[in-house]
């Protein structure tokens, strides 16, 4: 076989038309947002950020300074907040995790540290938690934090456990792509590349995978692959298995699971959704947490400081969110809105919440 | 190496410098260019790795994203051409890797397979059967010598392999492709 004959070959394999404008529409979108570098204003501005946070210092570590602070925080925070979690204002137990390592809540207030994990999920029957530090991953038993097994891999991020009670999935993130592990810490295979969005499982004994590629389509393993969505944030199915939503920067995003029919909910700045067992559907959208139901969207709770993580306790009467300017953490259920201070120096630094679990 | 409606190639580098200049500058119209005159060749070259054409029109985009948001940095004195293939090609190849991987999970209790591939039809269709029993980075070389008009020592050094190495590669790209298109 000559040279000629194979350039002719490869030369006449068709080129999609169709997906060099699909294409073209999301290079353009990105470059749009790209901002050409302008080296002498970036410098100017580090510059004073650098000066800003030398006098927010100063005055922070200065007496007077402190009670600046302290007053700010009693601006933004909850009046009225317990001191500490003495208990959890429904059944179930608390998973957190940050820099202070894994911990459980208990729904008596009792805390029990699992290690030095720095994010965490349940297994979905609660029988394990899946942790991991930036370069392990590790299924341990949440009684004891005794480690079942681990695995070394680079850049690790949101591992999420699925499947029925004999037989589970993990899956998780090592730097851009997407691996699954079985249950047993067995046969992990990268599948491909992903956006950095935690993956979901569908709820339900099947191994049906929800993740977002690197191109922004969300797709259900051998189900549908969606269009493509700019800036993603984060995934979640209904308790029934039968809605898929995707937040991004400008909506959320209803797909129906068998057919990945969309239906875009006109919502901005979307940072965590949350589906409770009765099927309610809550985000964080900056500093409000909103319903989105059958009738449309509603404000459950708002602040003037912002808000981060969301968690609904296992009977789905309370939210619980965080309110990292204040230390506080708030869980609201209607108008009732309680708080609790101090949650840093409880938990050796600002958790994030991780799943709120029925009882063992 | 790379040939641009006609043009010859120190015009085609000199038109590419420019619109890599422009696009810097934030010019949309010039970062068209770019994309409009590398897209064909970035697209069949993940398709005939891949084998598959949903995964190519991914990797093809993911690729061209990557190039969007490391164009500040990109030095305008290299041609833009094979910095565009090194990441398509090795963007293939990876996907190929995590496909094998992903059907030998399938084979044990695993998830379920991705999203239904896209077959080829026609000539792409017998190319990719042909290439098929050839590893990712065999086809990787087979394109980049032909599709990409790459020499052997340019190969070598965009995939970081030994001349040799890359040589054998193509030896046995085209027995395989002359055995499979010698029985059509």
């Amino acid at each position: 076989m000559n040279d000629r004959r194979v350039k002719r070959l490869l030369d006449s394999v068709p080129v999609d038309r169709d997906a060099e404008e699909r294409t073209w529409a999301v290079v353009r979108a990105a470059f749009a947002e790209h901002e050409p570098v302008r080296r002498a204003p970036r410098l100017r501005w580090a510059v004073a950020c650098a000066a800003l946070a030398v006098v927010v210092a100063a005055a922070a570590l200065s007496p007077p300074g402190r009670a600046v602070v302290d007053a700010v925080r009693r601006t933004i925070g909850v009046e009225h907040a317990a001191p500490a979690l003495f208990r959890l204002p429904a059944p179930g137990r608390l998973l957190v995790s940050g820099s202070g390592g894994t911990w459980v809540v208990a729904a008596d207030g009792s805390k029990r540290r699992l290690g030095g994990w720095q994010q965490a999920s349940w297994s979905p029957h609660g029988l394990f938690v899946i942790a991991a530090t930036a370069n392990q991953l590790a299924a341990i038993e949440p009684g004891s934090g005794d480690v079942h097994w681990s695995l070394a891999r680079p850049r690790i991020a949101y591992p999420r456990w699925g499947g029925s009670r004999i037989d589970t999935r993990v899956a998780y993130l090592s730097g851009d792509r997407l691996h699954v592990v079985a249950g047993n810490g067995q046969g992990d295979a990268a599948i491909e590349l992903a956006a950095h969005v935690a993956p979901a499982w569908r709820p339900g004994d099947r191994h049906v995978l929800a993740f977002v590629t690197a191109q922004g389509r969300v797709r259900v393993q051998g189900v549908w692959t969606s269009s493509v969505y700019a800036h993603p944030r984060a995934l979640a199915w209904s308790p029934d298995g039968t809605v898929l939503a995707l937040a991004t920067a400008k909506r959320v995003v209803l797909f129906d699971a068998v057919t990945g029919r969309a239906r875009e909910i006109p919502v901005d700045r979307v940072s965590a959704l949350a589906y409770a067992r009765n099927g309610r559907l809550a985000v964080l959208r900056d500093r409000a947490i909103l319903e989105i139901g059958g009738e449309g969207v509603s404000t459950l709770f708002s602040w003037p400081g912002r808000l981060s993580g969301l968690a609904w306790s296992p009977n789905g009467r309370f939210l619980l969110t965080s309110l990292p300017g204040a230390d506080q953490w708030i869980f609201v259920s209607g108008r009732r809105v309680l708080a609790v201070s101090h949650i840093a120096e409880q938990f050796g630094g600002v958790p994030s919440l991780d799943g709120w679990m029925p009882g063992p | 190496m790379i040939h641009v409606g006609g043009m010859a190639q120190p015009e085609v580098e000199r038109r590419e410098r420019a619109w890599v200049r422009d696009a810097q500058r934030g010019s949309a119209a010039a970062l068209e260019h770019l994309f409009r005159a590398h897209w064909p060749r970035a697209y069949r070259a993940a398709l005939v790795v891949v084998g598959d054409a949903a995964a190519a029109e991914d990797i093809a985009q993911e690729s061209f994203l990557a190039a969007v948001r490391a164009l500040d940095r990109f030095d305008r004195g290299r041609p833009f051409g094979p910095w565009l293939h090194r990441i398509v090609v090795n963007r293939s190849i990876d996907w190929a890797r995590a496909r094998t991987l992903r059907r030998e999970l399938d084979a044990g209790s695993a998830p379920e397979p991705a999203a239904p591939t896209r077959e080829l039809a026609g000539r792409a269709g017998e190319l990719a059967a042909a290439l098929s029993e050839l590893g990712p980075e065999h086809r990787a070389v087979v394109v980049l010598r032909y599709l990409l008009e790459y020499t052997p020592g340019e190969i070598a050094e965009l995939l970081d392999l030994p001349r040799g190495t890359v040589n054998s590669r193509l030896r046995r790209g085209l027995d395989r492709l002359e055995e499979a298109l010698r029985n059509e």
